[in-house]
């Protein structure tokens, strides 16, 4: 170092204060902000975990453990099988079937006649906008009065639910649909391809594969949603669990059991959904 | 069948009324679940110590459960397991309050992540202590980024809060339902419940989707 700088240096030293008072400072402050992050990070929390455990804790009337019995329930575990078999129905039905439904009304999308895209428009808006209970609850009470068909609460509950994944999905769809660049449209139009070639063998097949993460994530948000279905007793699972709590008495057993199988199907399905995201999400997408 | 103008028209004092009660419920709910997503979004990040543990668990377990579950597991289970009887509001509100902390602890930390970290480390080195790096520099930025999620959530959970009619909470659906079954008019009344909901939860999302075109263009 030359000496001016280290002369300029010095100068700027000496206007802070003598050397040991500088330091004094720097270790004062280094301490203060320590002690601030141990209080931020460490102290702070650990009260804040202890307390809310503690508060949790004492809410509880642990009595109850001594009348909680689960093996009660061994009894109903074919209608619980049943109603878990009629969820998975009804989820897997519903996605497939708005898959479909989606996928032609965001193909809808694309078509230049202003009226219909109003329409759809209109569809997925109301759809998306409105809660599933209504809308199974209008399906199942208001349809029937003017078309004269009532449905039983199966059928209205598949109905509902494709209704509104229909719409859902066909907004997934048409994120799909105009991933795809403009130069496949254009070098299908130049080859001459017909119509629906073009939509079946190169739009839709690469759509398909941009809409897997999105799909997976509805799909399993449908498995959580068809609990709603309960209210029109569908005899999917969460309606069997409320007949089964009422029957036998014990709510704690059946609705933790039923919740448990929820927590853990989703939790499965998260973890598929995960996977297929990694295999055909942006990471993915070199192949 | 014809359009009932009569039933339809004088469904809405009645739905208005239960209206009222939705969005007590939905706004008790947010912000009972905002304060709970706000302590779990915290101790997610610290990244280790008991707090972070115990969050995990609790948005972990929250995201999992229908809403319909944990609804009915408070009403019905919660006489026996808590020393207190609670009323079908408050079951409800607790239940969507629990769920919704998940979600907007969820919500909450994406916004904070997505705060460049530069920025952070700026304030870090700058000497300043966490509370006024949180305050000044964190949260105003995290906040506008997290706000269509926000917004989004808030549509979720008005679409939702019509599940609590199972339990008897007196809110717009159970209303709806109530009237359609003393006049037997399900199409009018139904669709006016419907007209209601899709009149709050319409703006909502188009203010949704609105916010979040605006940042991503701000972004580029």
């Amino acid at each position: 170092m030359d000496e001016a700088g280290r002369l300029r240096r010095r100068a700027a030293d000496d206007r802070r204060g003598p050397r040991f008072v500088r330091t004094v400072d720097l270790v004062i402050t280094a301490w203060l902000r320590q002690r601030s992050d141990v209080l931020w990070f460490t102290v702070l929390p650990t009260t804040a975990a202890l307390a809310i455990v503690a508060g949790v804790v004492g809410l509880v009337d642990w009595k109850f453990i001594r009348t909680v019995d689960f093996s009660t329930l061994w009894i109903y575990r074919f209608a619980l099988l049943e109603g878990l078999g009629f969820t998975l129905l009804l989820t897997g039905l519903s996605v497939l079937m708005g898959l479909v439904a989606g996928t032609a009304l965001a193909a809808g999308l694309q078509a230049p006649i202003g009226p219909l895209k109003w329409l759809i428009s209109g569809y997925i808006e109301i759809f998306r906008n409105t809660p599933l209970v209504l809308q199974l609850f209008w399906i199942h009470f208001a349809v029937p009065g003017f078309t004269g068909v009532s449905t039983t609460p199966f059928q209205t509950g598949l109905i509902a639910m494709t209704l509104q994944s229909s719409a859902y999905l066909a907004d997934v769809a048409r994120a799909g649909i105009q991933a795809i660049s403009k130069g496949q449209w254009d070098a299908a139009d130049a080859l001459g391809l017909t119509t629906r070639t073009k939509w079946f063998d190169i739009v839709l097949p690469q759509a398909l594969k941009i809409m897997i993460p999105p799909l997976a994530n509805i799909a399993v948000g449908y498995f959580k949603a068809s609990t709603v279905l309960a209210l029109l007793s569908v005899g999917e699972l969460m309606t069997v669990a409320a007949r089964v709590a009422q029957h036998s008495f014990r709510p704690i057993e059946t609705f933790t059991v039923v919740g448990l199988i929820y927590l853990v199907m989703s939790a499965v399905f998260s973890g598929l959904t995960y996977r297929l995201e990694r295999a055909y999400g942006p990471q993915g997408k070199a192949g | 069948m014809v359009f009932d103008g009569a039933a339809f028209t004088d469904a809405f004092p009645l739905l208005v009324e239960g209206l009222w009660m939705t969005v007590l419920l939905v706004l008790a709910s947010l912000g009972i679940g905002a304060a709970i997503g706000l302590v779990a979004c915290i101790g997610q990040l610290l990244g280790r110590g008991a707090l972070n543990r115990l969050s995990r668990a609790y948005v972990s377990l929250f995201r999992g459960l229908p809403e319909t579950v944990l609804i009915f597991w408070i009403y019905f289970c919660g006489p026996f397991v808590f020393d207190i009887r609670l009323s079908a509001f408050a079951s409800g509100t607790i239940a969507l309050s629990l769920v919704g902390g998940s979600y907007l602890s969820e919500i909450f930390r994406a916004g904070v992540l997505a705060v460049p970290r530069g920025e952070i480390e700026a304030g870090r080195a700058l000497g300043l202590t966490f509370p006024v790096v949180a305050m000044d520099l964190v949260i105003p930025r995290a906040f506008r980024i997290m706000l269509p999620a926000f917004l989004g959530f808030m549509t979720i959970l008005i679409k939702n809060s019509g599940i609590t009619s199972a339990i008897g909470v007196t809110e717009m659906f159970y209303q709806g339902q109530i009237i359609a079954g003393d006049n037997f008019k399900h199409f009018e009344v139904f669709t006016a419940v419907g007209v209601l909901y899709f009149l709050i939860i319409f703006p909502l999302s188009m203010a949704s989707s609105g916010l979040e075109r605006r940042l991503a263009s701000a972004d580029r």
